[in-house]
């Protein structure tokens, strides 16, 4: 073990209570800083699926040929204002049917795909869109109808949902970031006081280490050590209880959102969005120490 | 190796030391002398570079230190054995840590470090209390544990501030057995006491100061009497008016 981490260890077991007021004021910061991820990435995430699934359907006539629907699907496709089209033939509209009827299997056993029109399925790029876009495609040939996302209830409504989805990812993320601000600060400034009152107990041991040609760094590295230590440990066990508590409470999640991806299904990409997760808060650790540590021993220094 | 050229040090209106010149030659054992307030610590941390004095220069291997900058200083003084009265030792390492502590700041690799910490201790006769805190060991015994970790980085000079000010007579002649020990193996050795009988027994070169001043500054081998009586007398009269 090196010199430093030696040295900044028996700092650390000489005052036990100075280092665990540090570490708990610093798991509870990355705590909640990782709980505020987590809901930043899902209200990002059902926002996201709100944006992005079909807002528009074009039902089509049953007389249009592959090519018109081709040609049309092509068209709609090269419009700026449209993200994506997607084709539904006959067949699929009744297996969706199905699916959505599956607790109720004599529903779907009564109808054939011929009852079911061919439709395209349009998302949009904003919503302030929609009119326009519906307008157009009515006066279409071989569009029957247009559908303002029927499954949701109306027009207004995935207006609705959508801004207020919207509004809620606006909360989480300001007021969200706002918090981890004024947590992250706390923790700072009693790492600040904890690192300053380290300096003035070691004064003695500073002055013999300056007086027997210590450089300032070598005097500075133990204490600056000890600040990252709290906050790495801060950090592990900060990120460690709230991703104890997303797995606990990840298939209720999972199953009240139901389609919409809140979190991620897959087990690997659940691990990678923590890993990440603990990655940008072991940076903000290290930096938090770091400034933190560094600003005590200036000051301490000055006094 | 050290050559002080009319040095001046004051603290606001007081003067500490006022135009001190004198030369010490590699493997010198000098005293410096004089009564408490004479200028003797004061000249010892000008030459550490823990002050810098108001007027003059010191000469340390031909570079004037008075004008180093600060980041240089931590060099100088790894090159500078340092004792003090008060010991100063690391209260919560053992005896081999306060010894190593002083490896780590001039940066010797770690390997080298058993060898030379062993040698020391042996050297001082703290072999058998390396691993002992100093709450657990004697006033002597922190003074060898001050005079290991001077030692054991190889200095080009000891600097010694009272090193026997807060021992016995007995402890403290050891400690001078060993400063001698050290000295015959080509230590250069400045040491600042104002105990007579230690000077008298080590018949060393002696520089004495008065009101910051140098008084006497010759390769004696004896504090001359008429000092002693002069000072023994001053003594006296002190004691008569308190």
């Amino acid at each position: 073990m090196s010199i430093h981490l030696k040295t900044a260890w028996g700092h650390i077991r000489r005052v036990p209570f100075q280092a665990l007021a540090a570490i708990f004021v610093l798991s509870i910061t990355f705590f909640v800083i990782t709980v505020i991820s987590v809901l930043t990435y899902a209200s990002g995430k059902a926002l996201q699926y709100f944006e992005t699934r079909p807002q528009i359907i074009a039902f089509l006539k049953d007389e249009a040929t592959p090519e018109e629907v081709t040609s049309l699907e092509e068209s709609l496709r090269s419009d700026v204002r449209i993200s994506d089209v997607n084709y539904i033939s006959k067949e699929e509209a009744l297996e969706i049917y199905k699916k959505a009827t599956s607790d109720n299997p004599l529903l779907s056993e009564l109808v054939s795909p011929s009852i079911f029109p061919a439709s395209l399925e349009l998302s949009l790029v904003d919503l302030s869109f929609a009119e326009d876009v519906i307008n157009e495609v009515k006066k279409l040939e071989i569009v029957d109808q247009v559908g303002f996302t029927a499954s949701l209830g109306g027009e207004d409504t995935l207006t609705d949902v959508v801004n207020r989805l919207r509004t809620i990812t606006w909360y989480i993320r300001i007021g969200g970031g706002a918090f981890a601000i004024l947590l992250a600060s706390t923790s700072f400034l009693v790492l600040i006081v904890i690192i300053g009152m380290r300096m003035t107990t070691r004064r003695g041991e500073v002055e013999i280490l300056d007086l027997i040609g210590a450089t300032p760094g070598f005097i500075r590295t133990p204490i600056i050590l000890e600040a990252v230590i709290y906050s790495l440990i801060g950090v592990l066990v900060g990120w460690l209880l709230a991703f104890l508590l997303v797995l606990y409470a990840t298939p209720t999640i999972i199953s009240y959102f139901g389609e919409i991806p809140v979190l991620p299904r897959d087990t690997l990409q659940l691990f990678m969005l923590f890993g990440i997760i603990l990655g940008g808060e072991f940076l903000m650790g290290l930096i938090l120490a770091l400034s933190g540590s560094i600003l005590a021993v200036s000051r301490v220094k000055t006094r | 190796m050290l050559e002080v050229k009319q040095v001046t040090k004051s603290f606001g209106d007081i003067v500490a030391l006022k135009d001190v010149s004198f030369k010490v030659d590699d493997g010198e054992f000098v005293f410096i002398t004089g009564q408490s307030g004479a200028g003797k610590t004061t000249l010892l941390r000008l030459i550490l570079r823990d002050l810098v004095p108001n007027e003059g220069e010191i000469l340390f291997d031909g570079v004037d230190i008075s004008k180093l900058p600060k980041k240089k200083v931590p060099k100088l003084r790894q090159n500078i054995g340092v004792i003090f009265q008060d010991f100063k030792v690391l209260n919560d390492q053992t005896v081999r840590e306060n010894v190593e502590i002083a490896l780590a700041v001039v940066g010797l690799p770690r390997q080298e470090w058993e060898a030379r910490v062993d040698h020391v201790l042996q050297l001082v006769g703290l072999s058998e209390r390396a691993d002992l805190f100093p709450s657990q060991l004697s006033g002597g015994e922190l003074q060898r544990v001050s005079m290991a970790r001077a030692l054991v980085v190889n200095p080009k000079i000891i600097l010694a501030d009272e090193p026997t000010g807060n021992l016995d007579w007995e402890t403290a002649d050891k400690i001078m057995d060993l400063f001698e020990k050290i000295n015959k193996e080509g230590k250069t050795i400045l040491m600042a006491t104002h105990h007579k009988l230690i000077i008298d027994k080590m018949k060393k070169r002696v520089i004495e100061l008065k009101a910051g001043t140098v008084l006497r500054s010759d390769k004696e081998t004896k504090s001359d009497e008429a000092n002693v009586k002069s000072d023994s007398h001053e003594a006296k009269k002190q004691k008569t008016n308190n």
